[in-house]
């Protein structure tokens, strides 16, 4: 009876459009931003004038056809490469030592029984679950009761706090999933505990591992609230320079730095589904 | 001196709901060099265990396993002279197939020609021969075993332990790979220690075979011993379908023995080392009763019965016969398709007779 009602042309195509118009919703500001970072207006970007490569040009420092007003709104690209500089090196930092942190932790707990196990889980999910702005100010009062001074460093430490969660879930899903007996299987061949680690459980939990460095790497490069708290005054990260930016009005340039960014995104991500689909 | 010997191990678990369960249960066993000795047993009868203690994946709680006479405590599994082939093969997914083969020898750093050399002798000797480049998803469950099986003997182990290899076999497979287990244990002159529940399996390749249960050895000894001769009624029931008779002996002539059971049934056996007075258990196969033939000639120490069911298997048909007296006797008749006359099935009056020296005795537990 449903089934008749619901593969009627009527209903169909009232689905049909039903999942069009949500996706339009999802994806059209995305495309707008993409648009309007080619519009020559610079003064109301919502009006189309010309199309331009000058928001970008300003980017990498390739573009000298600003008018003075747009000077004064415009960032210079040794300031932006400054940021991303920043921003990478926050991303790779944070991501490879919350990787091994992780990882270490997933192992540990999957493959020993010790007191408190539990309880260690639950201590390990807790930062994903405890809101951003809470722990951003517990960051802040921590970094400035034990004196250290707001830095990239203090960054680094911040972001892996959080992201070493993240690792921990995706490789202990992997590592739930691995045959046990493969490194008896090992150790029965005569490979030490370290020789069956680097050879056996490695390869085998490999896609997770690379899986949790780059979810890890792409919440840190776009991380905004917590990254907010402990940023030091000479260690500015990419969104919060959009931020900064943006206080001083929405300009041109923001929406080529913000398409920049959703295309190395894109990248990365791709790279992470390669990476999972050739070896599960 | 002893090859690998194992005294009085004991090891203990505790379920996850609190209860003691006693795996192996003071097991003492004298495995000998170059024999093929089959653990045979049920499910959680702690024949694996057994297994994992001799390979150091475990350790037992009290008692010796010693090579040579030199103890293995604390030595762990990867510095240990054995090698396993396991159940579900275990072979390393993300390499293929002759650097699986090749794993122990590249742990061990061998020179990569001379490595190379003895993957391909290990992949000739278990007929795959070509396959080094594949990967072991692409190979059938019998290719997989034999992967397995050159992994573990490219290292000569001393002695080689397999955990129910072939229980993920199809019945065809399984029967093929037995022989050329047997044929490749005498080739290569290792000691094979192989774990299994199929009793068929273990009659057909052991050299010996110890029976084990409830975490203690009931039995060690030749596959026709061990069928022939049990050594207690959980061998009998356990090692084929045994027809069992309790009683006491009355009557002895000669060493025929004539046990009385607690029903007033009297049956014959032939027996030296029981006397009159002696409380015994008389185990008989089933295809040891036999049909009387018509005419004469007709055996004095016949039983009459109905026949109840009949199920043919092939070969044989198994019949359980009402032998009165609240007792059924399993027969297992040779199925003889040239014999017209012949004509069995449920309902069937029939007269059995065994010759007393078919049966075997064993004491009887007191109880």
């Amino acid at each position: 009876m449903l089934d008749k009602i619901l593969n009627s042309r009527f209903w169909s195509w009232l689905f049909k459009g039903y999942g069009f118009v949500f996706l339009t919703f999802l994806y059209l500001p995305l495309g707008l931003i993409f648009v309007y970072s080619f519009n020559a207006n610079s003064i109301n970007m919502a009006v189309w004038t010309d199309f331009t490569f000058d928001w970008y040009l300003t980017i990498f420092g390739g573009a000298n056809s600003q008018s003075e007003f747009d000077a004064a709104f415009t960032e210079s690209p040794e300031r932006i490469f400054e940021v991303v500089r920043n921003s990478a090196v926050v991303a790779l930092c944070a991501s490879t030592i919350s990787t091994v942190i992780g990882t270490a932790t997933a192992i540990a707990l999957q493959r020993y029984n010790f007191a408190g196990k539990k309880f260690y889980q639950a201590l390990l999910i807790l930062p994903m679950i405890v809101p951003d702005i809470v722990l951003g100010i517990a960051l802040l009062i921590f970094f400035v009761g034990a004196g250290f001074e707001l830095s990239l460093l203090t960054i680094i430490i911040g972001h892996t706090t959080f992201l070493a969660s993240y690792v921990f879930i995706v490789v202990s899903a992997r590592l739930a999933g691995m045959d046990t007996t493969l490194e008896q299987a090992s150790a029965d061949l005569g490979a030490g505990p370290l020789t069956t680690f680097r050879r056996v459980t490695l390869p085998q939990i490999m896609p997770g591992v690379v899986g949790g460095f780059l979810l890890a790497f792409i919440i840190s490069l776009d991380d905004v609230v917590i990254t907010y708290f402990i940023a030091g005054v000479g260690s500015q990260t990419l969104p919060i320079f959009i931020l900064a930016m943006m206080r001083r009005g929405l300009r041109p340039q923001i929406n080529a730095l913000a398409v920049l960014l959703l295309a190395f995104s894109f990248v990365v991500a791709a790279i992470g589904l390669y990476l999972r689909s050739r070896k599960t | 001196m002893s090859f690998l010997k194992i005294t009085s191990a004991h090891k203990a678990y505790r379920t996850p709901e609190g209860a003691m369960v006693h795996a192996l249960n003071d097991v003492s066993l004298d495995i000998r060099n170059n024999e093929f000795l089959t653990l045979l047993g049920p499910s959680g009868c702690g024949k694996t265990t057994l297994l994992k203690c001799i390979s150091g994946f475990e350790d037992i709680d009290s008692g010796e396993i010693s090579l040579e006479g030199k103890d293995l405590k604390g030595v762990p599994a990867h510095r240990r002279p054995f090698n396993t082939v396991f159940q579900n093969y275990a072979l390393f997914p993300h390499l293929n197939i002759a650097d699986n083969v090749g794993y122990g020898l590249d742990v061990a750093k061998v020179a990569k020609k001379k490595r190379n050399i003895r993957v391909e002798e290990a992949l000739e000797l278990v007929g795959l021969s070509g396959f080094g480049s594949r990967e072991p998803n692409q190979l059938s469950g019998g290719q997989q075993q034999r992967v397995a099986l050159a992994r573990s003997l490219i290292l000569r182990p001393r002695v080689l332990l397999l955990d129910e290899p072939l229980s993920a076999l199809d019945r065809k497979m399984r029967e093929n790979m037995q022989i050329e287990l047997k044929l490749l244990q005498d080739s290569v002159g290792i000691t094979f220690v192989f774990v299994t529940h199929d009793q068929e399996e273990a009659l057909a390749m052991s050299d010996r075979i110890a029976v084990i249960s409830d975490g203690k050895v009931q039995q060690v000894a030749s596959p026709t011993e061990v069928y022939d001769e049990p050594a207690n009624e959980f061998v009998a029931n356990f090692v084929g379908t045994s027809n069992i008779f309790t009683g006491r002996i009355f009557e002895k002539q000669g060493n025929i023995v004539t046990i009385e059971t607690a029903n007033q049934r009297k049956v014959q056996a032939e027996s030296d080392r029981f006397g009159i007075g002696d409380h015994v258990q008389l185990i008989l196969r089933p295809e040891h009763l036999k049909f009387t033939p018509g005419g004469n000639g007709i055996p004095d120490n016949c039983i009459e019965g109905v026949v109840e069911t009949c199920i043919f298997v092939g070969s044989d048909l198994h019949l359980h016969v009402d032998v009165g007296k609240g007792r059924k006797a399993v027969v297992h008749h040779r199925h003889d398709r040239g014999n017209a006359d012949e004509k069995i099935e449920a309902g069937s009056q029939v007269t059995l007779y065994y010759s007393p020296r078919a049966a075997h005795l064993i004491k009887a537990m007191a109880n």
